[in-house]
């Protein structure tokens, strides 16, 4: 058959309507993928730039030792913008000789490279984005300096022996989240200062950074260049903030796996409206034949009509899902405040590439074996075609969707757990729904004749009904995995992320100041935590083995970064209670009363250091030593924005040390004003603010939850036509049987009530099975892909039938509701 | 005398059932030449359709040998046997077997397009007139009633200017009338396209036209 023959047919075909459904279910997979990926790629894209503000950078170099000036020249010669930043303790000193430890941090030209500095002229006021940094001679510095130095504006300090000048009220600063253990409020200043303070000599503990910005790939060959040794740290977004690193991480996961499973849906909407247009054609096939049509002939005919419909649903599929991701990125605008960067061509590519793979894995099989239908079908009906190589339909589905579902995600374990768990599903399916046809017809026994009549139809075609189930089955099942996930990571993302969760945390409170400051607190803030006395000491010995001596012996682990320091200061509390958010996850937690000296240590901390139960910490507070015991190792959220210590004693080791105390509360944004109170009153007081570090993960995880839903609405749509398209491939031979019984005198009732039935019979066992599938699928993923705890939904049992039995019955009743009104004789005619 | 444009020997057909094979044709010897017109009759089952679709080759025999216009059909594979059928052969099916998304003139045009003709429409059209439904050529299979549907099975017949002709129960879904007229046409046509002709039918009427009858009866030929 020539191309223009092909043409010519594939033209009648679709005028005829035969090709529609074909061709809408290519539609949906394309433009699904197409505009999915769009709009993750660019929402990927915006994420990632807003997630390096965080760094103030795309990368930078770090290091505890100045940074050699070839790394700034090969920076700039490979085109990166660059901008220093140091950062080191120190105290400030007012002209009224009141002064406060603070975090200094001395920036250059340029800085920051991503993000903005946010400064005012009102301690706690409203600001707007600076332009450059403080000038030299100059420092800005954070509200909460303001009254506790007791200086405004125009004032003078001193950092070391260099006088400065205050000029701004440093409101926000780009990258103090990764940072803001770092105690002491901020005071900024220009690098150029530095050497005039003096406080900067061998020793001083300083943290040096070589911030970069520019394209991935000459970062990327930057890096390779330098060859970094163990004295420099290479940092990007995620490893300088694992908390935004694993939202990220867990939100791209899903939108794939929902992208994914939108094609997989759409690709099972495509196999069964091409075995429905094939099946179709059986006749058409046998006709042609007898008229001189070979099987070469017949082969190239329809695969060139694939071709065509192919091509065409790309060309249509790409500008309808490029016109989608305008509609979401439109709908979404208010709620996006970063603006996104312009598509890359991966989500055209990709949706091309869909079209084109679903059509051979999916379409093509069915319309293979168009060739060896019997020209002998024309003279006797009853002559099928040959019969459709399984292993092949089968096996380039199966291979189709790998391809797919790998190119997709990027992500072997992904696809695997998906696939397995599909198979797995299908497997189970198979036998339950063929358990519920069997027990559906004993049960049809008892029942009036519209179920009856429901129950012996699907009996009948007990094969096609099992098949039908499993296909219906598992598409629910996909939709309610991604329900079921997508409330599992929302509620987990929110739950770590209440509306009042702390976002000031105070420090340095002495032991007089407990009772005024907590009144103080009680009656203006909301969601106080405990109190914590904290006490600075350091790990001197373990076992009797001296702390550098075991930190010599321990294997650095190839693959971690910089372990902790097991020598290094670090704040220690003791408490009669397990803090919130703490686990115990070896040993046991002591009593109140317990006169033993004991420790409990965070399982990560201990892990790295080799630490275990039972090994013997000798610390040093302040010149005096403590031996203390492994008595437990707690598993933290850190993500909980609440006080944690990696290092916990027990009262009767610590109660003696002079401590001061921590807590934090949560304070909403418009009251700011109230800390300029607390400090005046406890100018000795250290407040951190956190609240902007809040609020930027807040906004992201809101932002990616509405991607989420979205995808969720597209595999929705998916899944819809999946019904459609299944419901379609089997009307023939149920319209037929029901024509029949019109025809020996049943009523229209009867006919339209069995038909309800049957479609919410079908509906329900689906519905039934997907919920099986959905609680299978949904523990794996969780715990294999999210790093999620498993659980159990209970709903799910009524809710899976309950909403299969509606679908289908609707989508059912709606592609059938026409051919029932029409007269038997029309109907009997059409599917004859 | 006329060469043999079809000539059946030893065909024998059998088919798979629960007790091991059936025998539907048996032993079958069959020579028709050109211009004969046949008609195979007997009665249901006998295995009238299962031999006509054997010499038309489209089917195979379970053994013997079949030469269809000094081919022979039985030794070729499906691809060469639909080339054979594309230039020597035409069909008139009971059931008319158009196809619905087609028009009557597309209908009549489908051979044409087959073998890649560059101008089918004339032609086609022509025989759409002689048939008598040159006024429907737009119109679809379904908006035409059963007679004039075989009528346009008719004409798609004749347009690939078949050296033979292989009607199964023309008449067999028309009432008495629309038959005759049916008959009348097949009939005229043949004469004037000077096609050999085999049908298989019930109807002694239609059987009564042909030049000789030959009878079927449990796969074997008896007259």
């Amino acid at each position: 058959m020539n191309l223009r023959l092909a043409v010519r047919l594939a033209w009648r075909d679709w005028r005829s309507g035969e090709l529609a459904l074909l061709l809408v279910a290519l539609l949906v997979a394309i433009s699904t993928v197409t505009a999915i990926s769009l709009f993750v790629d660019r929402l990927h894209r915006a994420l990632l730039a807003e997630s390096v503000n965080f760094l103030a950078a795309d990368r930078y170099v770090g290091a505890t030792h100045p940074i050699p000036d070839d790394f700034r020249r090969a920076a700039r010669a490979r085109g990166l913008e660059t901008a220093d930043t140091l950062v080191f303790p120190s105290m400030v000193f007012a002209a009224n000789e009141r002064h406060q430890l603070i975090s200094v941090k001395a920036v250059s030209e340029g800085y920051p490279l991503r993000g903005a500095l946010v400064t005012g002229s009102e301690p706690f006021g409203s600001g707007s984005a600076a332009a450059g940094t403080p000038k030299p001679g100059e420092v800005w510095m954070d509200s909460r300096l303001f009254p506790a130095l007791d200086v405004r504006l125009g004032d003078m300090v001193e950092v070391g022996v260099a006088p400065l000048k205050v000029s701004r009220v440093l409101l926000k600063e780009p990258d103090r989240g990764g940072s803001f253990f770092d105690l002491g409020p901020r005071l900024l200043m220009n690098l150029a200062d530095v050497p005039a303070t003096e406080v900067v000599q061998p020793g001083s503990r300083i943290d040096y950074r070589l911030l970069l910005r520019g394209e991935d790939q000459a970062l990327d060959a930057y890096r390779a260049a330098l060859r970094l040794d163990e004295g420099f740290q290479w940092v990007g977004v995620r490893e300088s903030s694992p908390r935004i690193g694993a939202a990220l991480d867990r939100a791209e996961s899903f939108l794939l796996l929902g992208g994914l499973l939108a094609v997989l849906l759409a690709g099972v909407a495509v196999a069964l409206s091409a075995h429905r247009y094939a099946r179709r054609h059986y006749d058409h096939v046998g006709i042609l034949k007898t008229l001189g049509a070979g099987p070469a002939s017949v082969l190239s005919g329809f695969m060139g009509i694939l071709l065509i419909v192919g091509s065409l649903s790309v060309a249509l599929g790409l500008s309808l899902g490029g016109a989608l991701h305008l509609v979401i990125v439109a709908t979404l605008d208010a709620f996006i405040p970063v603006s996104l960067p312009p598509p890359g061509p991966r989500p055209f590519l990709l949706g091309a590439a869909t079209g084109m793979i679903c059509a051979l894995a999916f379409a093509m099989p069915p319309l293979l074996h168009l060739k060896d239908i019997s020209p002998m079908r024309v003279m006797r009906r009853n002559l099928g075609a040959a019969p459709a190589s399984e292993w092949l339909t089968w096996g380039a589905a199966a291979a189709g969707s790998l391809l797919l579902l790998i190119w997709y995600s990027e992500s072997l374990a992904l696809t695997l757990w998906t696939l397995l768990g599909t198979g797995a599903v299908l497997l189970a399916f198979g036998g339950l729904s063929w358990l519920l046809l069997r027990g559906g017809r004993a049960l049809g026994m008892q029942a009036g004749s519209r179920l009856r009549l429901a129950l012996s139809g699907l009996q009948r075609r007990r094969r096609d009904s099992t098949a039908q189930i499993l296909v219906f089955g598992l598409a629910i099942m996909l939709l309610l995995v991604l329900a079921l996930l997508r409330t599992a990571l929302i509620d987990e993302w929110r739950s770590a992320l209440p509306d009042d969760v702390p976002n000031h945390f105070l420090m340095n409170v002495a032991p007089e100041q407990l009772a005024p400051v907590e009144a103080l607190l009680g009656a203006n803030t909301s969601r106080q935590g405990p109190l914590y006395p904290m006490v600075r000491g350091r790990v001197a010995a373990v076992n009797g083995v001296g702390a550098k001596v075991w930190q010599a012996g321990l294997e650095r682990k190839s693959t971690g970064g910089p372990i902790e320091e097991l020598s290094e200061e670090r704040n220690l509390t003791w408490t009669p209670v397990l803090p919130n958010e703490n686990v115990v996850v070896a040993g046991s937690w002591w009593s109140g009363d317990d006169e033993r000296a004991l420790v409990s240590l965070e399982d990560v901390y201990a892990e790295e250091l080799g630490l275990g139960l039972g090994d013997r910490l000798e610390f040093d507070i302040g010149g005096r030593r403590l031996e203390v015991e492994v008595a437990s190792l707690r598993a933290i959220e850190w993500e909980s924005m609440q006080p944690n210590f990696l290092v916990i004693l027990s009262p009767a080791a610590l109660e003696d040390f002079p401590a001061t105390y921590m807590t934090s509360f949560f304070l909403p944004t418009g009251e700011k004003a109230f800390l300029n109170r607390l400090l005046s009153e406890f100018p000795t007081i250290t407040v951190i603010e956190v609240d902007a570090i809040v609020e930027q993960i807040k906004s992201i995880v809101d932002r990616v939850t509405q991607a989420v839903e979205l995808v969720l609405a597209l595999v929705l749509v998916s899944g819809c036509l999946v019904l459609i398209a299944s419901i379609q491939a089997s009307r023939d031979a149920r319209l037929g049987e029901h024509a029949l019984v019109r025809t020996l005198g049943g009523a229209k009732s009867l006919i339209a009530g069995s038909l309800a039935f049957e479609f919410a019979l079908l509906g329900a066992f689906s519905g039934l099975t997907a919920a099986v599938g959905a609680e299978v699928t949904v523990a794996l993923l969780q715990v294999q892909v999210f790093e999620l705890p498993a659980s159990l939904h209970p709903a799910l049992w009524l809710l899976g039938p309950a909403v299969g039995a509606l679908l289908v019955l609707g989508v059912g009743l709606a592609g059938t509701w026409r051919i029932v009104s029409s007269p038997p004789m029309l109907v009997l005619r059409s599917v004859d | 005398m006329n060469p043999s444009v079809v000539r059946a020997a030893g065909i024998e057909k059998s088919v798979p059932n629960v007790d091991g094979r059936l025998l539907i044709l048996d032993g079958i010897e069959l020579e028709i030449n050109a211009g004969e017109s046949v008609a195979v009759t007997g009665a249901s089952g006998s295995g009238k359709t299962t031999l006509l679709g054997i010499l038309a080759g489209l089917d195979l025999p379970t053994a013997g040998s079949v030469h269809l216009a000094g081919h022979e059909i039985t030794a070729m594979d499906e691809e060469q046997r639909a080339q054979i059928r594309g230039r020597h052969v035409g069909f008139v099916f009971q059931t008319f077997q158009l196809l619905a998304s087609l028009t009557a003139l597309e209908n009549v045009m489908l051979p044409a397009e087959l073998r890649g003709d560059a101008d089918a429409t004339s032609a086609a059209l022509e025989l759409l007139r002689q048939v008598g439904l040159g006024e429907r050529a737009g119109h679809y299979p379904r908006q035409l009633s059963g007679g004039e549907q075989q009528r346009v099975a008719i004409a798609r017949a004749f347009a690939s200017r078949p050296t033979i002709l292989f009607a199964d129960e023309p008449t067999g879904n028309l009432d008495t009338r629309t038959g005759g007229r049916v008959i009348e046409l097949l009939f005229d046509l043949n004469a004037a396209f000077a096609t050999t002709l085999v049908l298989v039918t019930h109807d002694d009427r239609l059987a009564a036209r042909c030049r000789r009858m030959v009878e079927m009866e449990a796969g074997r030929l008896v007259a």
